[in-house]
């Protein structure tokens, strides 16, 4: 199939938007009553922000939410039935970033994993993702550094660039081009001109990066080969005061615990977003901790996004440079720090 | 998913976040970046919170104890029969009371008070964390002559030199902790005082160990030390007993490690001084307060922009329950109740006549009082006497319990009201720096329970102290008239956004500066310091033991030691030749006990810590006191 690069005016873009709420529910960046942008559910063509700082909190809430009804068991009699629970709504993602749609196909290709997860993975399929470029990288972003952007090559339904007047759409799937059949009168095909623009954009934007970097490569070797010193882990264990916001905020973190609720007769079962920054995440019932330190846990975490074991299996670093855990973090162990700390071997001085 | 910007329900940081909910039930917590506090940071329990409101066991009916159990009745029905019963009870000469809380809203607590004191006519009202932070307010408030404003998180941020005497202020407050972090990236100099090599501890720039209650000893050498570091009398003129105190620390030496912190705190352009509470040695802790309060005095660091102390207090709501007068001898504004002046402007708001006398505290109340409302609270958890209190609440005559949630006190009550919890409810609160924060509904009330101002409204109106509220920003309102520091905030708090407003709160100008009165505690024959660790117990807090992420760590502890543990040095524990685990025999002035060990890398030798959630297994060797010496053999 050959993607389709089209371009719409910026006038008619909230009619585009229109016919999409027509086809299901749209989550799409909007100001929220606090003045900063917040994906959420729109109800109208003219909510959705078109420039703004990606949201703090990524889109997972969406795939992955933070407590997410799996199981209904019933009791009736001696009688017990389990029946999963599918979210199968349409929905679409309207002006997600580059990192998050990396960060969704980070998740998507975990839970593709044997034994698969069908809770996710359907709510997944019935997502459509319209991406919007980064033609200005954000302050704290260091995409450029893990391949997630400041563009995307794939993985996209849609990828939308602002050109100025217009913006130019890239259809990257079926859905993606049912998402603008929608509204196909008013889309025209792009001109040569309009697409190299898109090209110089992306240079330009790839130039543009500022303060954050993440050198993950030689990190990487590190990690991998077990060359960070765990003193180096227990200090920067010091620095970490176990909020787990590293983990809630990763656009590519997916680890839960499971807790059933309810009473007489009905209970559902709830996967519920868990940190492997908390002590008791890997307690076991003996009151073992293989993870008792602060500075062990931090060391696996970071194995986990960085080691070349699972750069392998999942084909990508468990960071797609979103800058997210730079803000979220209270006591500043995030991803580039640690990154710069391994490769300085030394936390920072004082 | 609706979203809703709200305060954090759990320490007095009081961050801010989105509370997320998805039919009607709490379902998540996303962080907001433009929050004044806590500025996109949140700590494990705020983004845990929205666990317990709807994990919970929730009160969803009014209810009455008839034959010994609780039945549901209408709202008229049980809010009848509180009123009546508490008439009857005051007709007959006995004793009633009320309990606010620290995890109840302004209104909330003004209403709880104003019931208190305008319809039942007594002073008998407090909250029960008063008893753990009163101490340190009151050290500090001699020292500043009264209320003075506490340094802002974010100010501790560029300061030059922080001074914490340590709980374990990563674990209590990870909001304070992260501004010290912050300040300590940028060069400052963090000096902890403190028995245990805690985290701060770890990354502080000098670590001042010392056996707990000795805190005032090492406070007193670098009083000493800045007092010779700060040049010619610099502060004097604004402290009085300067001279004093200068004779008074004549004998007391420094070591080199403590005259160059002092150099670091007399040196630096700002300095904050954070300290909490510990629980029992009320006296110790005020005399501890006061003389942290006098180092930052000496050395400039009182009264001014950008520095400051900050007393560490442990429960959201703790500095808004003393601003709407829950104490049994302040009023709203947090006045002594015997001030004329103050006394007229409650009673021209109120419309009522005071009733005069300081009333009993929450730990005599419990005792001595035949009625009782407890609101939003489980004096049990919270107090020291823990079980013993519990004992005390199940003998009160006439126990009234509003809640959001099913607490040990609800199944003791003979009278049940459910109130939203604060993921429901409208309202304010007010953080440790004095900052008045919004409270915002997320979902609908479960069940039939009703906002708590609203119960209490109607409680209120039926014990002939009624008011003209229809929503909880009157009940604010009549707060900004009743207590003048809240004066003229409404403006802020109600403008949409987050709704946040710092308190007016006067600076202090001229201090009674003091040094800590020392003592030895040990003995030949006693010569551990067993003492509590920690002045409160989140484990027995419903908004963590509902939460399944935030009560695995407490739940688990309970179940590995059901019989309690004390901790110590693992320098001790080899000496006693006991391993983990082991049982050690205790032995006080008070009496013994034998509990198993922990070891405790980095904590003093000589020092064994009891956490505050097992206080009661150690109730043989180690009470109200809060700190003992104890003998120790292997069991």
């Amino acid at each position: 199939m050959q993607p389709l690069v089209l371009t719409i005016a910026k006038r008619d873009i909230a009619q585009w938007v229109g016919a999409l709420l027509e086809s299901g529910k749209v989550i799409a960046p909007v100001r929220g009553p606090c003045g900063e942008a917040a994906f959420c559910r729109i109800e109208s063509p003219e909510e959705p922000l078109w420039e703004f700082e990606n949201p703090l909190a990524p889109p997972k809430q969406f795939l992955l939410p933070q407590t997410d009804p799996i199981v209904a068991i019933r009791r009736n009699g001696g009688v017990t039935t389990v029946a999963p629970i599918y979210d199968d709504a349409p929905r679409i993602l309207l002006n997600v970033r580059p990192c998050d749609v990396r960060g969704i196909a980070f998740l998507t290709r975990m839970h593709e994993m044997e034994p698969a997860d069908a809770s996710y993975l359907r709510r997944r399929a019935n997502f459509t993702l319209i991406a919007l470029a980064c033609h200005v990288p954000c302050r704290l972003g260091f995409c450029v550094c893990s391949d997630s952007g400041p563009f995307l090559s794939g993985g996209y339904d849609v990828q939308l660039t602002d050109l100025g007047e217009r913006y130019l759409a890239e259809t990257g799937s079926e859905k993606g081009e049912a998402a603008i059949g929608h509204a196909s009168g008013l889309f025209r095909p792009a001109s040569e001109e309009e697409v190299a623009q898109r090209q110089r954009l992306e240079t330009v934007a790839r130039g543009r990066f500022g303060d954050q970097t993440c050198h993950f490569a030689s990190a990487m070797r590190r990690i991998s080969t077990r060359r960070v010193d765990d003193a180096l882990w227990e200090q920067m264990g010091d620095w970490c005061l176990e909020c787990g916001g590293c983990n809630f905020i990763c656009p590519t973190c997916y680890c839960f615990s499971v807790k059933d609720r309810g009473g007489d007769g009905r209970w559902t079962r709830c996967r519920m977003w868990d940190s492997c920054q908390y002590g008791a995440f890997t307690l076991e019932a003996s009151g073992h901790n293989p993870r008792a330190q602060r500075g062990e846990r931090m060391k696996r975490r970071f194995f986990h996004k960085v080691s070349a074991q699972y750069y392998v299996r999942d084909g990508a670093t468990g960071c797609v440079g979103c800058g997210r855990c730079i803000k979220v973090c209270l006591g500043g162990t995030d991803m580039p720090a640690v990154v710069a700390a391994i490769r300085r071997r030394a936390w920072h001085e004082q | 998913m609706v979203s809703t910007a709200t305060t954090c329900p759990f320490c007095a940081c009081g961050c801010g976040f989105f509370l997320l909910a998805k039919n009607g039930e709490a379902a998540g917590v996303a962080p907001g970046e433009s929050h004044p506090v806590s500025a996109g940071k949140l700590c494990a329990r705020g983004w845990c919170a929205h666990e317990a409101p709807s994990w919970g066991s929730r009160l969803l009916r009014p209810m009455i104890r008839r034959n010994r159990r609780l039945e549901p009745v209408p709202w008229n029905e049980a809010l009848d029969h509180v009123a009546g019963r508490l008439r009857e009870l005051i007709a007959a000469g006995k004793p009633v009371g009320v309990l606010g809380s620290a995890r109840a809203t302004n209104e909330e607590n003004y209403l709880a008070g104003r019931l208190a004191r305008a319809g039942l006519r007594t002073n008998h009202v407090d909250f029960c964390y008063h008893s753990q932070c009163r101490p340190l307010l009151a050290g500090i408030e001699d020292v500043t002559g009264g209320s003075t404003r506490p340094i802002a998180l974010r100010d501790i941020e560029s300061c030059d030199a922080v001074v914490l005497v340590e709980g374990d202020l990563a674990k209590t407050h990870p909001r304070a902790a992260a501004s010290v972090l912050k300040a300590r990236t940028r060069g400052a100099r963090l000096i902890a005082i403190g028995c245990a090599r805690t985290q701060m501890a770890r990354v502080a720039s000098r670590f001042l160990q010392v056996a707990p209650g000795s805190e005032g000893e090492a406070i007193n050498a670098l009083l000493a030390a800045a007092l010779r570091a700060a040049g010619e009398e610099k502060q004097a003129a604004r402290c009085a007993g300067y001279d004093a105190l200068r004779g008074d620390l004549q004998a007391v030496s420094a070591t080199d490690e403590i005259r160059e912190a002092a150099e670091w705190i007399a040196a630096a352009e700002r300095a904050a001084f954070l300290i909490g509470p510990s629980a029992g040695c009320g006296d110790a802790s005020r005399k501890t307060a006061a003389v942290i309060a006098t180092l930052a005095a000496v050395t400039g660091h009182l009264g001014g922009p950008g520095s400051g102390l900050l007393p560490l207090l442990g429960r959201s709501n703790a500095r808004g329950a003393c601003d709407v007068g829950l104490a049994p001898d302040r009023l709203p504004g947090y006045e002594p109740i015997e001030d004329g002046e103050a006394r007229r402007r409650v009673e021209s708001v109120w419309g009522k006549a005071l009733p005069s006398g300081a009333g009993l505290d929450a730990d005599r109340m419990i005792e001595n009082v035949s009625g009782l409302v407890v609101l939003a609270d489980d004096p049990a958890a919270v107090l020291s006497a823990g079980q013993r209190a519990r004992a005390a609440i199940e003998r009160i005559e006439f126990l009234v319990a509003l809640d959001a949630f099913v607490t040990p006190v609800v199944e003791a009550a003979h009278a049940v009201l459910p109130v939203a919890s604060f993921a429901e409810t409208e309202g304010t609160v007010t953080n440790m720096e004095a900052r008045i924060q919004r409270v915002r509904p997320a979902g609908p009330l479960p069940g039939d329970a009703v906002e708590g101002w609203r119960a209490l409204a109607e409680l209120s109106a039926r014990l002939g102290a009624g008011g003209t509220w229809n929503s909880a920003a009157d009940v604010f309102h009549e707060i900004e008239r009743a207590a003048p520091r809240y004066g003229g905030t409404a403006a802020r708090i109600f403008d949409g956004g987050w709704g946040s407003a710092l308190t007016e709160m006067p600076e202090a100008v001229r201090f009674n500066v003091q040094a800590a009165a020392t003592q030895e505690l040990t003995t030949a024959e006693r010569p551990f310091v067993l003492a509590w660790d920690g002045a409160f117990d989140w484990g027995g807090d419903p908004l963590v033991s509902f939460s399944p992420t935030l009560s695995r760590d407490s739940q688990s502890e309970r179940k590995l030691f059901p019989n309690g543990f004390v901790e110590m040095s693992g320098d001790d524990a080899d000496a006693l030749g006991v391993r983990a685990g082991w049982q050690v025999k205790l032995g006080s002035a008070r009496g013994e006990a034998i509990v198993p060990i922990r070891r405790r890398d980095g904590l003093r030798r000589g020092t064994l810590l009891a956490p505050y959630a097992f206080r009661d297994c150690l109730a043989g060797v180690l009470a109200d006191e809060g700190i003992t010496a104890v003998q120790v053999e292997r069991a």
